[in-house]
């Protein structure tokens, strides 16, 4: 288990991370979500040993992240990089070897996430002749490469066409389930919400919300959504425990709190005219988010 | 693993691109040949054949070489010295230094010492590499020989007309050394200055790939940055080295076998002195050059960024050419001790001024520790500065994010 305890960081006047708490279990999937800002790129920093916290904790199965732990991480740092002129098998092997491996294992681990990869055809390109899209693939493969116990990737999805998010995701799975702890950034919560098991939102710099995304989800307050052909006073007069969140295309979202009957206002809403749709769901990660930072902030 | 395996790897890859860049190894192998047939011209135009000495010009009545006496000289001596190089302008000056100030300003001059039970040859600054050199070998010659030779100071003449005549020491400097040793100083202080300068730029810009790349934070993940440094300057001091070799030893091998034997000895210990102070500059001059040039991202900033390193190389070359006019002065042995100049003026004494060979390891010993201290704080630098993209990173700010 990864565990970042306390985590602080300033970067002259600007706060990054405000005592953050984070844990990432071995065989799950955690997103790390949050907007632009909010400090998971530093973070992931501290917890790979970038970045070096002002105070707080990293560590990994009980023990510090020391230069042991850190050669079994696979990191994908938000700002790609790899040695544009130097191949790509080449490279991949040159990578595994820096964390630790002898040159008989790297390069069979090479051959496997090539292959595994689709990048076979172009093992000894320089990394600099490959389309965007295999560059991407190749600095995906430079995490896996070494076979980590803990993956650390900053923003994997950003820029990914739909194919690539597919690979992503369906290779990102398949590591936590052979039993790796994978923790992974976004900014995009409801890819968070469809992929993974656990979830942290982080804003301004400490975590506003974690927990299983499920449970999250039934926890949260449910919404009702309902378009009605008429007038939209009728939320006026809505019953106690309950909240319109948002108000798009002549749809209401409205937040029911534990108390609330969701038969109650449906018939509020009939009574503006004749509904046009109506659904019970359970809260988006997004939605849980904003309720929790307006938790955070004064009414 | 330890620090070591993942030094040497970092270090194999630096030397492994390169060496695989067709652009480098290519210019170095075209410099090297073009280099090789310039050193190989004067032989092949017959310009220059060590055998046979060039003669020197007949001196004109109105220009005659001066000679700086200090004591007496006695005409069969005076004699014996005419016979070798014509007609001389004796001139008595009160010592050494005197003469020296006094006769410097004809390229001929040279300034002779004659006391009592010695005599020691004294040239000009600069004087031995001009043609008034030979004539400065001749007038240690003629001296020696005039003692020989005091009744019949003509048949001076005659001996030294014959080749391969063995020559007697003046005190105790063979002139064809000192010569010899003065072209190694000069040279060596240039070619210093070169490759230094060749290599501080070639690891700015290494480090600048990795850092505009950025690819090096995934591998300060994983690797810490002083051995990341480390192995660096390692890989490409060893690509450096085997450039120079590339460079310059065949054009000196054709410049110098040749002459064979005549290479007097004592000169090709020089040649291990200028390996080793290239080794010991390096590690001084790179580990500033990595140091700085973390701070930048964009090749173009290499040049601005590298300015106070450049100043350091610049004065310490400056200073390695005023040592060659007074190798045995103060300023050239405090010289020879300063970190940054000491590469260049400790050569330059070894190859003039025989320092003893304590002074050289002291030397030595303190540019490296100051190599080493450097490091600490060139690595404290490259971490502070290595991850911040974008804008010139200011020093103080690495500094203290390091
Ligand atoms: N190296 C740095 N120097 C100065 N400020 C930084 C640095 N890294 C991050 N910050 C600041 O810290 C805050 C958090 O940034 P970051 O961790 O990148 O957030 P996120 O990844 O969630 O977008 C931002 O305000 C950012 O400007
Ligand atoms: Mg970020």
């Amino acid at each position: 288990m990864l565990v970042l305890e306390q985590l602080q960081r300033r970067f002259g006047d600007v706060i990054a991370l405000d005592r953050l708490d984070l844990e990432v279990v071995a065989g799950e999937l955690c997103g790390f979500v949050g907007p632009n800002g909010a400090g998971k790129t530093t973070a992931m920093r501290c917890a790979v040993g970038v970045t070096t916290p002002d105070a707080g904790t990293v560590a990994w199965e009980g023990r510090a992240v020391d230069l042991e732990v850190r050669r079994r991480i696979g990191y994908m740092p938000e700002e790609r990089g790899l040695y544009p002129r130097m191949r790509v098998a080449e490279q991949l092997v040159y990578l595994a070897r820096l964390h630790g491996l002898r040159s008989a294992e790297a390069a069979a681990n090479v051959e496997f996430w090539l292959d595994r990869l689709g990048l076979t055809a172009r093992r000894d390109s320089p990394v600099e002749e490959l389309s965007l899209g295999n560059q991407q693939r190749v600095q995906l493969a430079a995490a896996l490469v070494h076979d980590p116990v803990l993956l650390i990737l900053d923003e994997p999805f950003s820029g990914l066409d739909p194919i690539a998010v597919d690979v992503m995701s369906e290779v990102l799975l398949e590591r936590a389930a052979a039993g790796v702890a994978v923790v992974f950034s976004s900014h995009q919560l409801d890819l968070v919400e469809d992929l993974c098991r656990s979830v942290a939102v982080v804003d301004a710099g400490r975590v506003v919300l974690r927990g299983d995304v499920r449970e999250l989800k039934r926890a949260g307050d449910r919404r009702l959504r309902v378009a009605v052909d008429g007038d939209p006073g009728w939320v006026a007069a809505l019953p106690v425990d309950t909240e319109v969140v948002a108000r798009v295309n002549g749809e209401v979202t409205v937040a029911l709190g534990a108390e609330a009957d969701p038969g109650e206002v449906i018939e509020l809403a009939r009574a503006g005219g004749p509904l046009l749709h109506v659904r019970l769901e359970e809260p988006r990660l997004s939605e849980l988010f904003r309720d929790a930072l307006q938790d955070r902030l004064p009414r | 693993m330890s620090p070591g395996t993942t030094v040497r790897l970092i270090a194999a890859r630096e030397v492994r691109q390169r060496l695989r860049s067709k652009l480098f190894v290519g210019t170095t192998l075209v410099i090297s040949a073009l280099l090789t047939v310039l050193a190989a011209l004067p032989a092949l135009l017959g310009v220059f054949d060590p055998d046979e000495p060039a003669v020197d010009q007949p001196a004109e009545e109105a220009d005659l070489p001066r000679l700086g006496v200090v004591g007496a000289m006695s005409v069969a001596e005076r004699s014996a010295i005419e016979a070798a190089i014509g007609p001389i302008e004796v001139v008595e000056v009160a010592d050494v230094d005197a003469g020296a100030a006094a006769l410097t300003s004809a390229t001929n001059d040279l300034v002779a010492v004659v006391g009592p039970g010695e005599r020691v040859l004294v040239a000009p600054s600069g004087q031995l590499l001009r043609p008034g050199s030979v004539a400065a070998t001749r007038v240690a010659e003629a001296l020696a020989l005039g003692e020989l030779f005091s009744e019949e100071p003509d048949r001076v003449g005659e001996v030294l007309a014959r080749p391969s005549l063995p020559v007697e020491e003046v005190g105790d400097v063979d002139p064809a050394e000192a010569t010899a040793r003065l072209v190694v100083a000069n040279l060596g202080v240039v070619f210093l200055f070169a490759v230094l300068i060749m290599y501080a730029s070639m690891i700015i810009n290494g480090v600048i790939e990795e850092k505009g790349s950025r690819v090096v934070e995934l591998l300060v993940a994983t690797v810490p940055v002083r051995w990341l440094m480390t192995g660096k300057l390692l890989g490409l001091g060893i690509v450096g080295l085997l450039q120079t070799l590339t460079l310059f030893a065949p054009p000196l091998a054709v410049l110098l076998l040749p002459a064979g034997e005549a290479i007097p000895r004592g000169v090709g210990g020089l040649g291990v002195a200028i390996a080793g102070w290239f080794v010991a500059g390096y590690a001084l001059y790179a580990v500033i050059a990595a140091g700085l040039g973390s701070l930048v991202s964009r090749p173009e900033e290499a040049q601005a960024v590298l300015t106070p390193a450049n100043v350091l190389m610049i004065g310490g070359y400056l200073v390695g050419f005023l040592a060659i006019n007074a190798p045995s002065s103060t300023f050239a042995v405090v010289a020879s001790f300063v970190p940054f100049s000491a590469p260049y003026a400790m050569l330059v004494r070894q190859a003039l001024a025989a320092p003893a060979w304590w002074e050289v390891a002291a030397a030595a010993a303190l540019t490296l520790s100051s190599a080493a201290a450097l490091t600490v704080g060139a690595a404290r630098i490259y971490e502070g500065g290595i991850l911040r993209t974008g804008a010139r990173v200011r020093l103080r700010e690495a500094w203290r994010a390091g």
